[in-house]
């Protein structure tokens, strides 16, 4: 199958915000829909700040981290995941697309089938997930003692946790392309890992872990490193290594997902 | 079981491995949690104790919410939920057997497919972790009584979980906030014991304690015998109040039904 040639990129963001305007429009036909999503979305974030409350009301740190840097860490993967669901929400239908054949339409359309895939859908959980994991964020800064100073890098990590969010789910999921399945599994675990792993300081995992969450999948630089860097646990020097992060994580998924593309059969009839 | 429910449970169970290579995957990667939440409260307890859990028994405890977790969360919630997304429902609606029966009789299908995956991974974790042993011989077999109720425990509430998809147009977000319920409130993101009392008394009150804190607490011996059938007599009358909670709820949101054309 030949690829089409590419698009200008003004055209491209302006398919993307057309289509996410539809969405919000047919969210707003769909008010209950709105609201249950949203509680659901908010019912996660609830329940993050009741585990770090329980957990912190047993013992006095976790690695040297107290509690308000561990709000901080779970409040911006939150944010991250919510940024996702709401404007990248699409891509966790990748596999049920490519089972069903419905890549085949976005093939024959003017536009990246990327952005097309990406963009239809919205995830309204992301409104709970968002506001939940901001005032987490806030609060957690507020309580750790640090100044409007580091705001701009506040600013920097929420804007590069959910770029590198959205592109590691994107790569994920387009796993799919070639492990044939409804569930986007890869991406699930990925989630899985960070729910489990992410939301805890990184030095208390095996070196292994370290190195894959830093380097190979680099899931640390949503929220461990600028929040380590922002509460002192790390060096600033480790802030070069974000808009790093989000490149390569950006490449990986338009990479990926070209490839998937090249190997799409449809789904046969 | 009539011969409708394990036709069904079979067709569940053969979906679920058709994808062998997604299957084999979510085999070998479904301990990733446990092995976090292993490295967390190793760090965490040390030589100490924490909650009344020393290291040996919180090895024991995660291995059993590992256990519990995998079988649960293997139903098939998707399936279930996209019928009514999808409008397959309205044609459920015209057939000659009960949704609920068959759904349920579909769900428990999908889970047996996850059963070997549990088993191998639970001995696997057993010999590498080595943790505490069942408090008696008794207490191990309440323990595997208490983990058959996982099966309509877990129907029970992916069902009324998937039922909300009459009034939303996507069930991912459901599909967290429901699984974010249960690994809070069973205890396996955080003991049970480790919360304060007031928040204990509402996790006792609702089924998802019986995921993990239920068959763990049997199984260390932290109740006795008359406490664990105490125990295993709530997960049941949980899983057949969720049943007809289930019955209830649908026959109120299967209204919202619109068949258009004709």
């Amino acid at each position: 199958m030949t690829l089409k040639r590419a698009v200008p990129a003004r055209h491209v963001f302006a398919i993307y915000w057309r289509t996410w305007f539809a969405q919000i429009r047919a969210i707003v036909e769909y008010p209950a829909d709105l609201w249950v999503m949203a509680s659901a979305g908010a019912v996660w974030n609830i329940l993050q700040f009741a585990f770090l409350a329980v957990l912190f009301a047993n013992v006095p740190n976790v690695a040297g981290w107290d509690y308000h840097e561990m709000l901080m860490l779970s409040g911006l993967l939150s944010v991250a995941g919510g940024c996702n669901a709401l404007f990248w929400d699409g891509a966790w239908s990748t596999g049920t697309m490519v089972i069903k054949g419905d890549i085949d339409y976005r093939i024959t359309r003017p536009a990246p089938v990327i952005i097309q895939v990406g963009s239809s859908h919205i995830g309204m959980q992301s409104i709970g997930e968002v506001v939940f994991g901001a005032a987490m964020f806030v609060y957690g800064w507020i309580g750790a003692g640090i100044g409007f100073a580091a705001v701009p890098i506040g600013v920097l990590a929420i804007v590069c946790a959910a770029l590198i969010q959205c592109a590691l789910v994107t790569a994920l999921c387009a796993v799919n392309f070639w492990i044939k399945g409804q569930a986007s599994i890869f991406a699930f675990l990925l989630i899985e890992l960070q729910g489990n792993a992410m939301k805890m300081p990184l030095g208390i995992f095996p070196s292994g872990v370290r190195i894959v969450a830093m380097f190979l999948v680099p899931v640390a630089f949503v929220n461990f490193v600028p929040v380590s860097v922002i509460t002192g646990h790390m060096s600033a020097w480790w802030l070069a290594g974000i808009p790093a992060a989000v490149i390569g994580s950006v490449l990986l998924a338009v990479g990926v997902y070209r490839l998937g593309l090249r190997a799409y059969d449809s789904a046969g009839h | 079981m009539a011969s409708v429910d394990l036709a069904l449970a079979t067709i569940a169970f053969k979906r679920k491995i058709a994808y062998k290579t997604t299957w084999l995957f979510s085999v070998l990667f479904g301990g990733w949690s446990m092995l976090a939440g292993l490295a967390v409260w190793n760090h965490l307890i040390g030589d100490g104790e924490i909650g009344g859990y020393d290291w040996d028994s919180m090895k024991a405890y995660l291995i059993i919410g590992f256990l519990t977790s995998t079988l649960a969360w293997a139903g098939s919630d998707w399936d279930m939920a996209n019928r009514i997304l999808d409008g397959l429902v309205s044609i459920d609606l015209t057939k000659p057997v009960d949704f609920q029966r068959a759904r349920a009789a579909e769900y428990i299908g999908g889970m047996t497919a996850s059963v070997p995956a549990a088993i191998l991974g639970t001995l696997i974790a057993v010999l590498v972790f080595r943790p505490a042993g069942p408090a008696s011989p008794l207490a191990a077999a309440l323990t595997a009584f208490s983990l058959l109720f996982i099966f309509p425990l877990a129907f029970g509430i992916s069902y009324l979980a998937t039922l909300c998809c009459f009034v939303t147009q996507r069930f991912l977000g459901i599909q967290w906030a429901k699984d974010s319920m249960v690994a809070f409130f069973s205890g396996l993101m955080v003991p049970i014991a480790l919360m304060p009392v007031w928040l204990q008394g509402i996790a006792w009150a609702m089924p998802f304690v019986h995921f993990t804190t239920t068959p763990a607490s049997i199984y260390l011996g932290r109740v006795d015998t008359a406490g664990a059938l105490g125990l295993i007599a709530a997960e049941a009358a949980w899983a057949a109040g969720l049943w007809i909670i289930g019955r209830l709820i649908w026959r109120q949101l299967v209204k919202k039904v619109t068949i258009h054309g004709g």
